[in-house]
């Protein structure tokens, strides 16, 4: 299991809609400090309630939830809301295509639906509309799943899509799978994910019925066991690309073990083998540990929620307790040092370009610190971090970082702070999440992106591209210095020269 | 009433509100709603509209209320007010305009009285809930409140300036190549024109669109209600025009702005003769490799009303293909219906469209289907090839399946990247054309 999750209790797929993240997991989404501060008032609570007197946008949970279940092979999506929320699909419909080829899974159209609620639907409701996009749905593609998604408008009215889920579930043939995801309900948007896990938790996940031998074969039943005893089960997220899922596939079955990953992408009969494993392993906590901790209660298995396997240190503690659960140490250290002997050298080169250039990173709390700390082990000088959120997976991270004085803040968007932040600390490169880096150009510095799903981030190859890959943004800077001097930012002087901790305030909720 | 939409080529009208507010030069929304309507919509145009991106104060620098389950329950307009002040004193901007999202509508917060209190500092409030519409009806919801609010009264109206309405930007993908382009045709028949959103173009030059003589609406759809708003408080005429696409429609375009403001048919014609011949000047190139090659297809166009016509009536009458079927997403009224097919006799190959209308991206394939004798696997079959198919990007697919070639240009377009071209007026037809004969020839 996990010690970050020792406290926290799972069993709510009997519900109809899952706790959001503020409740069951506690969360600071604005912060701005330093290391030590930070720690110190997470203790202590105050860090969990502050909020922000100038806000900017940040990301909506239906659109996380989203991505999670529309990745799913033969599944259909209808959005119960107006047109707006899930709009980005018009644009990013095509990505499914390029996604499933890179994983070397067939091409797919993908379709969705919006119920378009209008005026009188926000007075009558909206269900009557939603049962004919389903079924609609249903004759037109014929998905397996057709995932209802509801947004705030519903939400606030009252619509029961269950209840029609529940209707119609006799009359088509695919499964419909109902998730709660209204964007107003959760500031930490990570809360989508765990309403698209509860969905799938409750609907999707029913084991494959098991067809017993005409000829029992004591042999073959043992083998079976024995590989379910020895399969890993490796937790996909939106933001890791099939080259990270082949090198972490690749480090555990160099262990001798059967690395299966799941369940982005997954078919439903994939889903319907979920709990055949030894141990199911995250690889990053704020996506799964809800799905983890469920899937622990429903078919017994242990789980690992630890570290992102990014940069070397991170990998080698992945792959040490994944490897401990199989007392597979011995082992695990040989591949270790097979491993980081041949990085090492290959990386060598990079060291040499990036020795004393300073950074900032920015983004989700496990990957920013574990990049962050790649960065340093690289000898580049890190200046401060920037996370979506905090919570309790990364306080064991903050207390070992060794810069109590480091900045760092905590906002879900909010770029005014952070590019305030970095105008003073000026870092030769930044890294970040999408949606950041352009501003971040604008400011002047050169960046490079925190996660790309083409490109490889995680376990030792990962390693090897990240480094080469801040070595060449280096190369020529000409892009970002030409776009500052070019294009202006909507801050006023006043703004980056104003003390941003003013702009954090204590929670109206008190 | 409405009904469901299979793969809308629309977001909301707060969507539609956010683009037209990014489309505006220093112009800065302040959105009260959940703190991700702002980013997820406008990362929407940033992807969908040709990679056109954040803008002066878009994606997640968008001010935002940000608000949450509390104030669904007690209320958010405190908060709304508490967010207006901070974001004056953090952001620069020339015009700051207040939207509001679903969940502060329904509450009933009234957002346009607390932007109210705020007017003397340039920020007027506008209702865009995304369940008023469309991105077009938050186009007009922006511009309308604009036109009452923002825009100067001007007792005398220049004879010579007009205003373009309709031209939505981000959902017209290529809207400032676009205005650009009729900007200079006005220009060269001696009009000035406000189009809001082209380069150059101001606050202040929208303050002062109060002195024109006549209001262009470049769409049937969006751009009538500010229109109506314009005349309403600042007593302009509006006539309803169409995106002007190649000699044709550019043509028809420049002699109905002649005629309305009176200027002498000769200018008109002597600019319409010099502008025909530069674009049959590079037509020519083509020629050889047209014929060559056989570059006559049938054209399937899927489109909103605002480019669907425009772009049949170019391929029809002015490239000579053979318009088979052009569906149209966004008209609903029986009665706009007809009108808008009414609009196509105006096609003049022999061959006419057919023309239906049709809001679920994956009913064109039926339409198309039912338009054309099906393979019985005979063995002589009159195929409905070689077809190209002119949609969004939402057609690849439907191009994949017909085996034709495919250019995306109504909204979503991600597959490729627009900066400054467009498909208006002469020049912008020619660009059209390399688009699509590129498309022919690149595996060469």
């Amino acid at each position: 299991m996990s010690k970050y999750t020792d406290e926290l209790e799972y069993g709510f797929t009997s519900a109809l809609a899952p706790p959001v993240r503020e409740t069951r997991i506690g969360v600071c989404s604005a912060y701005c400090g330093t290391c030590a501060e930070l720690n110190r008032d997470l203790k202590t609570g105050c860090a969990q309630l502050q909020n922000r007197k100038f806000a900017q946008s940040g990301g909506c949970q239906l659109g996380l939830a989203m991505g999670i279940a529309s990745s799913l092979t033969r599944s259909a999506v209808v959005i119960h809301s107006p047109l707006g929320c899930c709009s980005g699909f018009g644009g990013s419909a095509g990505l499914r295509k390029t996604m499933r080829a890179s994983k070397g899974k067939k091409d797919e159209e993908f379709i969705w639906a919006h119920t378009n609620m209008d005026q009188l639907d926000v007075v009558n409701g909206g269900t009557e509309k939603l049962k004919e996009a389903i079924l609609y749905i249903d004759k037109y593609s014929r998905p397996e799943v057709i995932i209802v998604a509801n947004g705030c408008v519903p939400g606030i009215i009252g619509d029961d899509i269950d209840s029609v889920a529940k209707e119609l579930q006799g009359s088509v043939s695919a499964r419909i799978v109902p998730i709660h995801c209204e964007g107003f309900k959760s500031r930490y948007v990570a809360s989508g994910y765990d309403a698209a896990y509860h969905g799938i938790l409750r609907h999707l996940v029913e084991p494959a019925e098991r067809i017993e031998r005409a000829l029992p074969d004591e042999g073959k039943d043992a083998f079976e066991r024995y590989r379910i005893s020895r399969t890993v089960n490796i937790f996909n997220v939106g933001s890791n690309s099939n080259g990270d899922e082949v090198e972490l596939s690749r480090l555990v079955s160099a262990l001798g073990l059967y690395a299966k990953v799941l369940p982005l992408h997954a078919t439903v009969e994939d889903l319907s083998h979920i709990g055949e494993a030894g141990l199911n392993v995250s690889i990053c906590a704020t996506h799964d540990d809800y799905l983890l901790g469920h899937l622990k209660e429903r078919f017994g298995t242990p789980y690992i929620i630890d570290t992102l396997p990014i940069g070397v240190v991170n990998t080698n503690r992945w792959l040490r307790v994944i490897a401990a659960e199989f007392h597979l140490e011995k082992e695990a250290e040989r591949l270790i040092k097979l491993e980081t002997t041949a990085l090492e050298e290959a990386i060598e080169p990079y060291k040499k370009v990036l020795a004393g250039k300073t950074i900032y990173v920015g983004g989700g709390e496990t990957r920013i610190l574990t990049t962050a700390q790649y960065f340093s082990y690289l000898g580049m000088k890190l200046l401060g971090v920037k996370a979506h959120n905090v919570d309790r997976f990364v306080e064991e991270f903050l207390e070992e970082t060794d810069g109590p004085e480091l900045s760092i803040e905590v906002a879900a968007g909010q770029p005014a702070e952070e590019l305030a932040i970095l105008n003073r600390l000026k870092p030769d490169l930044y890294c970040g999440h999408m949606g950041a880096n352009g501003w971040v150009t604008r400011l002047g510095i050169p960046v490079i992106p925190l996660f790309g799903q083409s490109l490889n981030y995680m376990g030792y190859s990962g390693a090897f591209e990240l480094a080469r890959k801040a070595a060449k943004a280096i190369k020529n800077t000409n892009f970002a210095k030409n776009i500052s001097s070019n294009v202006s930012l909507p801050l006023r002087q006043s703004w980056f020269e104003s003390d941003i901790r003013d702009n954090i305030k204590p929670d109206d909720l008190l | 009433m409405s009904t469901f939409i299979e793969r809308a080529k629309f977001s909301c009208a707060l969507g539609g509100a956010i683009s037209t507010v990014a489309g505006i030069h220093r112009a800065i929304p302040i959105v009260h709603a959940a703190g991700g309507c702002a980013g997820m919509l406008s990362g929407s145009y940033n992807l969908a509209a040709g990679y056109r991106g954040l803008g002066y104060c878009g994606g997640n620098m968008i001010p935002t209320s940000n608000i949450a389950e509390n104030n669904i329950v007690f209320g958010g307009e405190d908060r709304l007010s508490e967010q207006i002040e901070h974001t004056l004193k953090a952001l620069d901007g020339d015009l700051y305009v207040v939207l509001t999202g679903c969940q502060v509508e329904i509450i009933g917060d009234d957002a346009v009285a607390v932007a109210g209190k705020f007017k003397s500092q340039n920020v007027i409030g506008v209702s865009t809930p995304g369940f008023l519409g469309n991105a077009l009806k938050g186009y007009d919801a922006v511009l309308s409140a604009v036109a009452r609010g923002t825009v100067q009264e001007a007792p005398v109206k220049d004879p010579l300036t007009v205003n373009i309405l309709g031209v939505v930007p981000g959902h017209d993908v290529f809207y400032r190549g676009n205005l650009e382009e009729i900007k200079r045709l006005l220009g060269l028949i001696g009009v000035k024109s406000n189009v809001y959103f082209a380069a150059g173009e101001t606050v202040e030059d929208i303050k002062k669109s109060g002195n024109a003589a006549l209001n262009l609406v470049l769409s049937p759809v969006s751009g009538v209600l500010t229109a109506a708003a314009y005349k309403d408080v600042h007593g302009i005429p509006w006539l309803r025009s169409e995106l002007p696409i190649g000699p044709t429609g550019t043509r028809a375009f420049l002699l109905q702005v002649g005629e309305a403001l009176g200027i002498s048919k000769a200018l008109v014609e002597k600019v319409l003769r010099a502008e025909e011949s530069y674009y049959y000047s590079y037509l020519e190139r083509i020629v050889d490799i047209y014929s060559d090659l056989d570059f006559q297809r049938y054209a399937i166009v899927a489109a909103d009303s605002y480019y669907a016509h425009a772009l049949t009536r170019f391929l029809a009458n002015d490239l000579g293909w053979i318009p088979h079927l052009t569906s149209i997403n966004d008209i609903e009224g029986e009665f706009e219906r007809e009108e808008y097919r009414a609009s196509f006799s105006d096609i003049n190959s022999e061959t006419k469209p057919i023309v239906v209308f049709e809001q679920n991206a994956g009913e064109i394939l039926n339409r198309i289907r039912e338009s054309w004798p099906l393979n019985r696997s005979q063995k002589y079959y009159d195929s409905l090839s070689p077809a190209y198919v002119v949609g969004s990007g939402i057609e690849r697919d439907l191009a994949d399946k017909l085996g034709a070639a495919f250019l995306a240009v109504a909204y979503p377009v991600s597959n490729r990247v627009v900066l400054n071209k467009g498909y208006a007026g002469y020049r912008g037809s020619l660009t059209f054309l390399e688009d699509l004969f590129t498309n022919l020839v690149a595996a060469r």
